[in-house]
């Protein structure tokens, strides 16, 4: 297949999927007790039945269920995601604002600790069972064992309260009207922190991951072969064993995309960055129905197309998946 | 009493502080949390709308922290002795941000046509106003069926905002594009808003007080963690944390920066009171007894010094002491567990779990519930908290399902406005969250409610307040908890920011920053 | 098999730390009868300031030690209940795919797939917040979102495992399908899936921590992950009511993390010193 196919065939099944997750997720909230329409009515201040009447009437709450779901899929496939009651804006815009600081937070994440971890999994790999093999583990196992949100308070008070080194929250600094490169560095230093605490998990896991397979390609017949032929260790792993052990870490990490978004929800809430994970919080509070359902069905497309990049990459990188499947 | 006569007032705003020297120039950074759902103050008027909004629209008037009334868009007003004509003269020279002229059209399609359909606060009000009409371009007459004592106090910004004839009439109010660009009269006029980042307004040149406002901008900061809001204090990138945007511990480390100061006033409109709905109708809270028991089980004192850190006064009643026509000649219900003990003995209580639901407003409102948990176990009350989040919080409170629930509410300066609405039968009504949600039913009550609140002198109405009091304080519908202050922290060297009795809402009309 | 596990230092280590973990949760009505909502001194005490207070206290007065001992009854009882629960899903459904193969393997996964994809955190918030939070709420959302590794796994070992000869034999003796799956088969899966387990308790125990820690925790159940919550707001003065449960957060899910790989070296001596991924 060629890598326009698997494209296609990959993103077809994406939207039936998406589309099964708003109709579950509609049914979900819906089932939830609070109503928005009192909701807003109480933060008003002043809620009384006619309002709450006229509230309902306008956002369609008044309807039944099935007309409202009828509503919500008709849009969905429109791209359309709906109306935010709390916020008075569109859905999708609200998102669309808020996406780009998920994607920056996340992607950062991702990136550095794919890199770190494999470079981790790799030095621990070549010296298995020596020292240093043992500190890299443990410090992994340590940080995998460490809660996200609680590094993350960590980090805020050691580098940003006691030192005072970087940000402790933000996105940038307000109002400061930075430009260009200024801007960039500016946002870059209130970055490093919910970036760092998010990714050290998924250091852990990924060094890990490449640890076990550099470890268990290694032992593979093909590596065998090369030692017999007398070619160096250290010939051998840059050659042979990275490639195949790489492999299969890319994979899972797609696949843990998933976890990666929704730990992006508690580093928004500690460093208060202006991401998706922390619309959704505050909108589950006010029962703000679409935004919620707005927020998961993207963070779903998230993953999935974490997956479909990884799965690209991955035949990119051996050609002889797509000449196998 | 702190009820003024109110005749005719003649006095320019920009004299309210007399100090000379005022220096114009700067920008101020106020923390605004959480984020408001949107800045037309006619159709939202939750707290932080009325926060930002406050700077863009203007009301007829404004109050001091007396309560007494000051001019705003009206200069001055004249009240029948028969209380029942409201004649209000206008400030020449208005204009809206766009440009138009404000005249007194614009007030009569505000209070008569917009509001009425968009604010259901100040409709309750406009049930007493039999007609509104503008006899000149200059001038606005508010006519009464019945006299309504509280009615001077329904002229706030929050209350009844003036809105842009020109543009709402025969729109569709909600809907409104311009809904997004908010126009009004006030000082500052509405720039930029950057959704979950910040609202930018800038100086209205065209103000119609002369030399006012000092400052060239306001930003309204958001910053959606408690303890961010806090940092961003202290390095200096905002100026003001209004009430209630940092947590209360906070409080004492923040004022003791150096060139900080604190204060509690501004909240004296609003004057918030804290209780606990106890459910009148069914479990033990049903039982007078028990109620009492509840009351005398709380250390309330300790609550106020450790939840609150010592901000706030212990409630004696329904009435806040800053509101009108409040007594203090009623029963005090001190911590008393054996009283407490011995009340629920004779009512013969058989541990029948109660359950407590806090406030969703963060940990404050938590380790409140917490408090009052562990006192009620102390005298042998079964209590647990029920969970909830907003949404939760007002669908079990409006449909009943409840033992013991938090609130707070506003009491708008004069108990027919703010109060009687939580005690008399009438607000009785399933599906709101506000009002009368305890279910309390004392016809006898009632009437002396509804009469006070036509009563024309003050001395009448001083009277029938103190011994409602007197009376509701004995049945305890609901256990009063707490007056509620939210300190307003600022850089001492911005001046003249809290002046009036809704505090920063309009504070920066008047407030400079000294270089 | 066992010599194995226990000449594992690793393990070992994590056996000792988790038992103390369990006596304490154990022992803590004992220590402290008052519970841990009682009020007994200042707040916001440093830790020894005052005797009987190794720990200091909270925001409101409270014995932090007692909230920590507490606490662990919570994440052990939370961690377990809720692995056990996502055992009761993933196993039958992942056994049943692997063992019948074709569209009721197609359907398996596709379900499985489908709970794979949403976002598991958000999907437990949204669950824990609908049916408002209660010790069963959450151990339901926890068990729900943890269940699908345990069915792909299980069915993984079910192909491999239904393909030996014994299971021919099995079929040639005219066992029924269900008894071959349940007597020859599933017996087989045991040792991964204990396994994984071990390190689903660590996974739930953080996932419960993390809800609590937003608000969404058993208002009525101490637990650690609500006291870093209850005091992120004053960790600038008084940084140790956030470090304590979360050390005792690390200690914890490290523990279950030793004894799991331990487990899955015992379990699988030609990987030895190989690590897990």
């Amino acid at each position: 297949m060629t890598i326009f196919a698997v494209v296609v065939s990959r993103l077809s099944k994406a939207i039936l999927t998406l589309l099964a997750i708003a109709i579950l997720n509609f049914f979900l909230i819906h089932a939830a007790p609070g109503d928005p329409a009192v909701v807003l009515a109480g933060e008003a201040g002043a809620a009384d039945e006619q309002m709450i009447e006229q509230l309902r009437e306008r956002f369609g709450l008044d309807q039944p269920l099935y007309v409202q779901l009828g509503k919500y899929v008709a849009g969905i496939v429109q791209l359309d995601l709906g109306y935010s009651f709390r916020q008075g804006a569109p859905v999708a815009e609200l998102i669309a604002d808020r996406l780009p600081a998920t994607l920056l937070l996340t992607l950062t994440a991702f990136v550095v600790s794919l890199v770190l971890g494999i470079a981790f999994g790799v030095a621990a790999a070549a010296r298995v069972g020596k020292p240093s093999d043992t500190v890299l583990t443990t410090m992994a196992l340590l940080f995998y064992a460490t809660p996200l949100y609680w590094l993350a308070l960590m980090a805020v008070l050691v580098f940003s309260v006691w030192f005072g080194w970087l940000p402790g929250f933000g996105y940038e600094t307000v109002g400061a009207n930075y430009t260009g490169l200024e801007r960039v560095l500016d946002i870059g230093s209130h970055l490093i922190l919910p970036a760092l605490t998010l990714g050290l998990f998924f250091t852990a896991v990924y060094m890990r991951m490449a640890r076990a397979s550099m470890l268990e390609v290694s032992q593979l017949d093909f590596v065998k072969t090369a030692k017999a032929k007398g070619l160096s260790d250290a010939v051998i792993r840059r050659r042979h064993i990275l490639r195949n052990a790489i492999l299969p870490v890319v994979t899972l990490a797609g696949l843990q995309a998933g976890q990666l978004v929704g730990g992006a929800v508690l580093t928004e809430t500690v460093f208060a960055w202006p991401g998706i994970g922390r619309l959704m919080f505050e909108s589950l509070a006010a029962r703000d129905y679409n935004t919620i359902l707005g927020v998961f069905l993207v963070s779903a497309a998230m993953v999935i197309l974490f997956n479909i990049v990884t799965d690209i990459v991955y035949r990119i990188v051996d050609p002889r998946i797509g000449a196998r499947s | 009493m702190k009820y003024l006569k109110v005749t005719t007032f003649l006095i320019a705003a920009a004299l309210a502080s007399p100090v000379a020297a005022q220096e114009a120039g700067g920008r101020l950074d106020i923390v605004v949390q959480p984020e408001p759902p949107g800045l037309m103050l006619g159709l939202v008027q939750n707290g932080p709308t009325q926060l930002v909004a406050g700077d863009i629209y203007e009301s007829l008037l404004r109050y001091d922290s007396d309560l007494n009334p000051m001019p705003s868009l009206a200069k001055s007003w004249e009240i029948s002795d028969d209380g029942l004509t409201y004649t209000f003269k206008l400030n020449e020279g208005v204009k809206w941000h766009d440009g138009e002229d404000f005249t007194a059209d614009d007030v009569v399609f505000s209070a008569d046509v917009f509001l009425r359909e968009t604010h259901a606060r100040l409709r309750a009000s406009l049930a007493y106003v039999k007609s509104i009409t503008a006899p000149d371009p200059m001038t606005v007459v508010f006519k009464l069926k019945e006299p309504f004592g509280p009615f001077i106090n329904a002229f706030e910004n929050g209350t009844m905002p003036i809105v842009p004839k020109h543009i709402y009439e025969g729109t569709d109010f909600a809907n409104n594009p311009a809904n997004a660009t908010p126009i009004g009269t006030g000082p500052f006029k509405f720039k930029e808003w950057v959704k979950g980042s910040h609202i930018h307004l800038v100086k209205n040149e065209d103000y119609y007080v002369d030399g006012l406002p000092y400052l060239d901008e306001v930003f309204y900061r958001v910053i959606p963690d408690a303890a961010a809001r806090a940092v961003a204090f202290e390095t200096g990138e905002v100026d003001v944390l209004p009430g209630g945007s940092v947590e209360n511990w906070d409080i004492p480390r923040l004022a003791e920066m150096d060139g900080v100061c604190v204060t509690e006033k501004g909240w004296e409109f609003l004057a918030p009171l804290a209780w606990m709905w106890l459910n009148n109708r069914e479990g033990p809270t049903a039982n007078e007894k028990f109620r009492q028991a509840v009351m005398y089980a709380m250390d309330r004192e300790f609550m106020r010094d450790v939840v609150w850190n010592g901000f706030g006064k212990v409630a004696t009643g329904p009435i806040a002491s800053s509101t009108n026509f409040y007594s203090d000649d009623v029963t005090i219900y001190d911590h008393n567990p054996d009283k407490a003990k011995e009340l629920l003995a004779e009512m013969g209580y058989d541990g029948e779990p109660v359950r407590i639901l806090p406030l969703p407003y963060g940990e404050t409102w938590q380790r409140w519930a917490e408090a009052v948990r562990q006192n009620l176990s102390e005298v042998g009350i079964n209590a647990e908290i029920d969970s909830s989040d907003v949404a939760g919080w007002n669908e079990k409170t409006s449909q009943w399902d409840y033992d013991m629930a938090f609130t707070y509410l506003y009491q708008y300066g004069d108990p027919a406005l703010g109060v009687s609405r939580n005690y008399t039968a009438d607000r009785i009504k399933k599906g709101s969250p506000w009002n009368n949600v305890e279910g309390y039913e004392n016809l006898a009550l009632d009437e002396k409610w509804a009469a006070a609140a036509t009563m024309v002198t003050p001395e009448e109405r001083e009277a029938a307040y103190a011994e409602i009091q007197k009376e509701i304080v004995d049945d305890v519908p609901v256990a009063w908890m707490q007056e509620l202050t939210f300190p307003t922290i600022y850089r001492c060297n911005v001046n003249d920011l809290v002046t009036t009795a809704i505090g920063i809402n309009d504070g920066p009309r008047n407030a400079w920053i000294k270089k | 098999m066992w010599k194995r596990f226990r000449s594992n230092m690793g393990a070992m280590i994590g056996v000792v730390l988790l038992i103390s973990v369990i006596v304490i949760a154990l022992i803590a009505p004992l220590i402290f009868s008052d519970g841990p909502w009682q009020m007994v001194q200042r707040p916001f005490l440093a830790p020894f300031a005052v005797d009987g207070l190794p720990l200091g206290t909270d925001t409101l007065g409270r014995n932090v030690a007692a909230q920590l001992a507490y606490g662990a009854r919570v994440s052990l009882l939370v961690g377990l209940v809720s692995t056990v629960v996502a055992l009761l899903i993933g196993v039958p459904l992942g056994a049943l795919a692997g063992f019948y193969g074709g569209y009721v393997d197609e359907g398996a996964m596709r379900f499985t797939e489908f709970f794979q994809t949403i976002p598991n955190f958000a999907l437990a918030i949204v669950l824990v917040a609908i049916f408002e939070p209660t010790l069963t709420s959450i151990t339901i959302a926890i068990a729900i979102v943890s269940w699908p590794p345990v069915a792909r796994l299980v069915r993984a070992e079910v192909m491999s495992v239904r393909t030996r000869e014994f299971v021919d034999a099995a079929r040639l003796a005219g066992l029924s399908k269900p008894r071959i799956l349940i007597q020859q088969v599933l017996p087989n899966t045991v040792s991964p899936i204990i396994v994984m387990a071990s390190l689903m308790v660590a996974t739930a125990i953080l996932l419960e921590s993390s809800l609590s820690f937003l608000g969404l925790g058993d208002p009525n159940s101490m637990s650690w992950g609500y006291m870093i919550g209850a005091a992120r707001t004053v960790i600038r003065t008084s940084w140790w009511l956030s470090f304590f449960p979360g050390i005792a957060i690390v200690i914890t899910v490290l523990a279950l993390n030793l004894i799991g790989e331990g487990l899955n070296d015992a379990f699988n001596p030609h990987l030895s010193r190989k690590g897990k991924a």
